[in-house]
């Protein structure tokens, strides 16, 4: 009896280290919460598109806004590289009419290279990542403002994908998944291999722990680095892509409420924000739990005025949640030494 | 006999720069010439000054290079006009506290002007101008409530995808008034700032609205790509058919909905006519001492829906719509 108590709270010990279990408890209740409120039809299928497909946007930026976090850094301009993106596949396709795949490329090219710009200017510079990238946030959306007036003569521009394409990055399933959640879900597939399997994992959560340690064990700080930054950027160009063809209108205006969301999702998802430590379940589920507040006072019958409270006395309530469970996880560590 | 020849002459002489100076240089102050809806205003000023021109007289355009300091450049311009002397003058009062001494210098000067797009009839008795042409953020808002109401709309919902900016709030209170007195009611959906800028965002709260309120049958939406979105959500919550979407302003992708069914009206400010009107009144006046005795000429709300889409698409090319 006394060895099954112990085997018990070992693994309850086990389950309590775990970073991402604060995170999916807070989960958990939002949902119940929201349910309770929300009734049937945030109960069912139209219930769980509704937040899955506001989940699957932001959660496709989260999820390498995350890795940079763990190791330390952080990416402001994905808000502007997102509609920078849109506008590039509806300028390439539409306004000049070529092929939709040299759209998506030179959509997909943007992000890369505005994330390369970023490595390059984090790693030569040593300005804070924060700083550079408010940098280069204005720098993309005044270029995006400026050639878009420039080449089509308005801040919007509009595009009637063919179906193929439009079933690839735009299609809702069953008239309302859409299939950017199976995108997302790929998207968590290889990140989780990136971080949690590969070796290229361990150097992210080394840099983020010691940056000077990292480089003196031999892994290539620099190199590394720039490579995050263009896989956040790569991602915010992906979801520029399928908005652009989901919705078939690029507008200047657009984007900048990603920023936030992203970096909420990471928190929420129990990412430390001094860099060091996360996982990409985390990241998941800090998605999922920003998606359903948000979709879930849509369907609560609160007030929708109140909306951002909500969010905002969320976010906080999370980061204290994840906290008291790291502290506990810690002592209880303590305690049996 | 060559003193009465040279008598004439003069008196020609005379005659010619008298026909001059009473033909209009009418100045005109608006946006960017390459910004989309300004360029479609110039266009009608400059329609309206084939008229100025065969009468003798110009049309001058004064644009700002950029918006970035955009009172305090639009009350040069002005202030420029007068500098040239310009016989009238037709300006927006986009940033009164900026501006509104730029107007005072036109009045102590002389010069007839017109305030238009921006500022509305308290502007124009405020300084004194001639007329006030264009169009009113609420009254557009009533337009699409009336469209919506007259067409059996009971339950309607304003989308507020910007809580807080005047012009988005008149919308949404003129679409509340507009539907209600045709015998509907009327709600407004605030967006929390998660959404600003993602249209998906926009999409999926229409759409948990739509579920959560199976009775609503209309939706005014003040951007064009909400628009866009509504109609998107309105077709995830299957109630394609039964809500119908207007909405404030267009571009080319709202008038494919329109003109595919998916959104029933776009209720426009017609900024052709501001340009266009504005600069007919004055010259009239100029020239022959005409006045267009009613106050405020509202250019909008003019709505777009299936009757008139075509006419519209024609317009879009031709650059005055």
């Amino acid at each position: 009896m006394a060895t099954g108590a112990t085997s018990g709270s070992g693994g309850l010990g086990r389950v309590l280290r775990r970073p991402e279990t604060g995170s999916f408890l807070g989960l958990i209740v939002v949902y119940v919460v929201f349910a309770l409120l929300g009734g049937r039809n945030f109960l069912t299928a139209p219930g769980w598109s509704s937040w899955l497909n506001m989940a699957a946007e932001v959660g496709i930026i989260a999820l390498p806004v995350g890795l940079l976090m763990i190791a330390g850094e952080l990416d402001i301009s994905v808000g502007a590289v997102l509609p920078a993106s849109s506008l590039t596949v509806a300028i390439i396709s539409s306004h000049y009419g070529l092929p939709i795949y040299l759209g998506i490329a030179g959509g997909l090219g943007v992000g890369l290279a505005v994330g390369f710009l970023n490595g390059l200017l984090v790693t030569r510079t040593g300005i804070p990542s924060l700083i550079i990238t408010i940098g280069t946030m204005f720098a993309v959306s005044g270029l995006t403002l400026g050639f878009t007036i420039l080449i089509a003569g308005s801040t919007g521009v509009f595009i009637v994908p063919d179906p193929l394409t439009k079933s690839i990055f735009g299609e809702a399933l069953g008239g309302m998944f859409q299939v950017g959640i199976f995108w997302w879900a790929g998207f968590v597939v290889v990140i989780y291999c990136l971080l949690h399997v590969s070796p290229w994992g361990n150097w992210i959560f080394a840099l983020g722990g010691d940056r000077q340690s990292a480089r003196n064990a031999g892994i290539p700080t620099q190199r590394l680095t720039i490579q995050l930054f263009m896989l956040s950027g790569f991602a915010a160009a992906f979801v520029g892509v399928t908005q652009v063809i989901t919705f078939g209108s690029a507008q200047v205006a657009a984007g900048s409420s990603f920023i936030f969301n992203s970096i909420m999702c990471v928190v929420i998802g129990g990412v430390l924000l001094t860099g060091g430590a996360g996982s990409v379940i985390g990241i998941v589920i800090g998605t999922m739990t920003f998606a359903i507040v948000n979709q879930g006072i849509f369907f609560s019958g609160l007030d929708p005025n109140f909306g951002s409270i909500i969010i905002g006395a969320l976010l906080l309530a999370a980061v204290l949640s994840n906290d008291t469970f790291r502290a506990m996880a810690l002592s209880y560590v303590a305690k049996k030494k | 006999m060559s003193i009465l020849k040279k008598l004439v002459l003069s008196a020609a002489a005379v005659a010619l720069s008298a026909t001059a100076s009473s033909a209009a240089n009418i100045y005109v102050i608006g946006g960017k010439p390459d910004d989309p809806f300004w360029s479609i205003v110039k266009r009608g000023a400059e329609d309206a000054g084939k008229v100025v021109s065969a009468e003798g007289g110009k049309v001058v355009w004064l644009g700002p290079q950029n918006y970035d300091n955009l009172g305090v450049d639009a009350a040069e311009l002005i202030r420029q006009a007068i500098d040239q002397k310009a016989d009238a003058i037709v300006a927006p009062d986009w940033v009164p506290d900026a501006m509104d001494p730029a107007f005072k210098a036109v009045k102590a000067a002389g010069i007839p002007f017109i305030v238009y797009n921006a500022g509305g009839i308290e502007a124009a008795d405020r300084l004194g101008a001639m007329n006030y042409v264009g169009a009113v953020d609420y009254k557009a808002g009533v337009a699409g409530g009336d469209y919506l109401g007259k067409a059996g709309g009971k339950s309607g919902v304003c989308i507020n995808s910007l809580p807080g900016a005047a012009n988005i709030e008149a919308y949404c209170k003129g679409f509340g008034d507009g539907i209600t007195k045709a015998g509907g009611k009327s709600d407004v959906l605030p967006l929390p700032a998660t959404a600003e800028g993602n249209v998906t965002a926009v999409t999926q709260a229409f759409k948990a609205y739509l579920l959560q309120h199976p009775d609503v049958d209309s939706v005014f939406t003040t951007a064009n790509l909400d628009a866009v979105g509504a109609v998107q959500a309105i077709a995830q919550a299957g109630r394609t058919g039964k809500v119908k979407v207007c909405g404030a302003n267009f571009d080319q992708a709202i008038l494919a909905q329109i003109d595919a069914g998916t959104q029933a009206c776009a209720v426009d400010q017609q900024g052709y006519q501001q340009g266009y009107y504005a600069v007919s009144i004055l010259n009239g006046y100029v020239n022959y001492g005409l006045n267009i005795p009613t106050r405020e000429i509202l250019t909008g709300p003019g709505v777009v829906d299936k009757a008139n889409i075509k006419a519209t698409m024609a317009g879009t090319k031709q650059g005055t719509r």
